[in-house]
């Protein structure tokens, strides 16, 4: 960028960089303009919820923030057996649902790589994307109606068969296993992209020179086809070990009181003690406890692929 | 021709391995649309049958019928278009200035933005401090609510961000010597170069706008303002709805076709989405 105004000055000096900033900023001037909106959004709704943690320290009341309570509310978390229950669950059902998604998409992933007919292979993409895009409300509604006692199709097959009728959703025992295979009824497909992406980047010629050598198949998956996705795969499981804590939505809309036992999670629990029953320090203290531990979880996690990888994935 | 498929020695069990993935993948496929096939075929069912079949013993529109006729379920699909329409602008035009501005490498404090929108990404205030700072802007029980904290969304913006720095910058420059204003070389020349990737981030917004559902339950008491999925949810856990009026039908029949309706949209823009969302989540891998 030449400019007259400055032609004049020497190169370098402190005076002219203050200047040329100067210049720079007058000639931006416009997109200063421009970002003032996304600038407005994340202040309002990042930033000042980022200084609203602050009250997990205090007592708030109707009219705001009251005095100054310490780790008040963080003794009155770790003392209740509620946040506990919570706590185990989301390791629990979020923890089984990280490995058993990972797995699913990666076998998914490998099947997929190894059909060589086009249409075909698009087509099953397509179909098995399309989950993905149905909202969490949605699939709670079909999975309710499917399951239904009274008038669902599964239990109709139940009760032709001559069993007796099951009410999936609102049994301890069934929530969970249920859950986690809706889950990946939604998300496998849509967790196989990423995969797919760094599958296709794997050297033809290494499976050619495998196959003269004769290597199996098996064995050319997991000597060649492995080892091009292991970065990605870890970088995945840090990237979903990071969300790991954030499960809420997706329990929210098929839990129900008569399960809370084995489907409370932390984020759920937030919002019944939080919203709610507005106690609204105490549920900012569990929030900050969440992300806290999540944070801690992915410094650990890139510490260990550093380890295992000889190099960091953030 | 290491790829062949015969049944001659030693091709034998690369064929047979076809075969079996091929079926499995096609199983895999019915019961991804199964559960979605079964839904829509039991909105349109007259009869309450609702066993294992895929056509209706006897059918009808009716539940359409009374979803078009019924205010407490019409009103909350406009509200979800509203939204939707209103949000996808709003984010489209908010998200991509910022993109673009973010691709101005001269810009002095261009990094500041970058990095302080980049790290709202691991740091978030959390639901409570969120719903405080929303109560206390006094946007509680507006639409406002829902989609105002939505038009920036960090990634759909690094997306835009990296699609908008693709454009050769020797064009942008040239207009520049012709005498273009930046806004001028913004509206005139990157917004119409970018179609492509304002279509797919749109698609994303509008999907997410459409599929709203916990902003609406937590900012908005008033049901009158409440959106189709949140109307849908209440209808399949409750069943209470309606004075089903002139029209004689099983409720199951209107759950199912609620369903279907909160569906439409989505599938509508789903083959538009295909075309996009690979190309996106795998940039935003790269760069995340």
């Amino acid at each position: 960028m030449a400019n007259s105004n400055l032609a004049g000055m020497q190169p370098g000096t402190k005076q002219s960089k203050m200047a040329r900033k100067l210049f720079l900023i007058k000639k931006y001037m416009p997109f200063y303009f421009m970002f003032i909106p996304a600038l407005i959004i994340y202040v309002l709704f990042h930033y000042l919820p980022l200084w609203g943690i602050r009250i997990a320290f205090y007592e708030y009341g109707i009219f705001g923030i009251k005095y100054f309570k310490g780790l008040e509310n963080f003794y009155e978390l770790f003392s209740s057996e509620s946040f506990w229950r919570a706590f185990i669950n989301t390791l629990f059902i979020s923890g089984g649902n990280l490995v058993l998604g990972m797995f699913c998409s990666v076998v998914l992933s490998l099947l997929l790589n190894e059909v060589k007919n086009g249409p075909f292979k698009k087509m099953t993409q397509t179909i098995v994307y399309l989950p993905h895009f149905l909202s969490w409300v949605v699939v709670a509604s079909i999975f309710t109606m499917i399951l239904s006692p009274q008038t669902g199709v599964v239990n109709s097959i139940i009760k032709s068969m001559g069993g007796e009728p099951i009410y999936f959703l609102a049994k301890e025992e069934w929530w969970t296993p249920i859950f986690l295979t809706i889950y990946r009824w939604k998300e496998t497909g849509w967790g196989t992209i990423i995969f797919l992406a760094a599958l296709s980047a794997a050297d033809p010629e290494l499976y050619e020179a495998a196959w003269i050598d004769g290597a199996s198949r098996l064995k050319q998956v997991w000597y060649i086809t492995l080892p091009t996705i292991r970065t990605t795969i870890l970088v995945v499981f840090i990237m979903n070990l990071s969300s790991i804590f954030n499960m809420f939505e997706s329990v929210f809309v098929m839990q129900n009181p008569l399960v809370y036992k084995v489907s409370d999670v932390i984020q759920t629990y937030t919002y019944r003690t939080g919203l709610v029953q507005a106690d609204f320090d105490y549920a900012t203290a569990v929030g900050l406890f969440n992300s806290v531990l999540s944070f801690t979880l992915v410094i650990i996690a890139n510490k260990l692929s550093k380890i295992i990888q000889g190099e960091s994935i953030l | 021709m290491y790829d062949k498929f015969s049944f001659a020695k030693g091709y034998r069990a690369r064929a047979i391995f076809v075969i079996c993935n091929t079926i499995f993948l096609i199983l895999l496929c019915i019961l991804m649309l199964v559960p979605i096939l079964k839904v829509l075929s039991d909105s349109f069912d007259a009869a309450g049958n609702y066993e294992l079949r895929f056509f209706p013993k006897v059918a009808t529109l009716d539940a359409y019928r009374l979803i078009l006729s019924t205010e407490s379920l019409f009103r909350p699909f406009m509200i979800s278009i509203f939204t939707t329409v209103v949000g996808t602008i709003l984010a489209l035009t908010i998200s991509s200035m910022a993109a673009y501005v973010l691709t101005q490498k001269e810009m002095p404090g261009r990094n500041f933005f970058t990095y302080a929108i980049l790290i709202t990404m691991i740091f978030h205030g959390g639901m409570i401090p969120t719903y405080l700072v929303i109560r206390s802007l006094g946007l509680l029980n507006t639409l406002w609510a829902v989609i105002l904290p939505m038009t920036c969304n960090t990634y759909n913006l690094i997306l835009l961000k990296n699609f908008f720095s693709t454009i050769p910058q020797g064009i942008v420059e040239s207009a520049e010597i012709d005498g273009c204003t930046p806004l001028m070389i913004y509206t005139k020349m990157v917004l119409p170069l970018s179609k492509a990737g304002l279509a797919a981030i749109g698609l994303f917004y509008a999907v997410a706008y459409w599929n709203t559902f916990f902003n609406f339950i937590i900012y908005i008491n008033n049901p009158d303002l409440h959106n189709f999925q949140v109307r849908l949810r209440e209808l399949i856990l409750t069943d209470d709805f309606l004075q089903r009026g002139t029209f004689t039908i099983y409720p199951q029949t209107v759950q199912n076709a609620c369903i279907i309706v909160s569906i439409i949209p989505v599938m509508i823009l789903y083959p538009f989405l295909q075309k996009h969302f690979v190309k996106g989540v795998n940039l935003g891998a790269i760069k995340g």
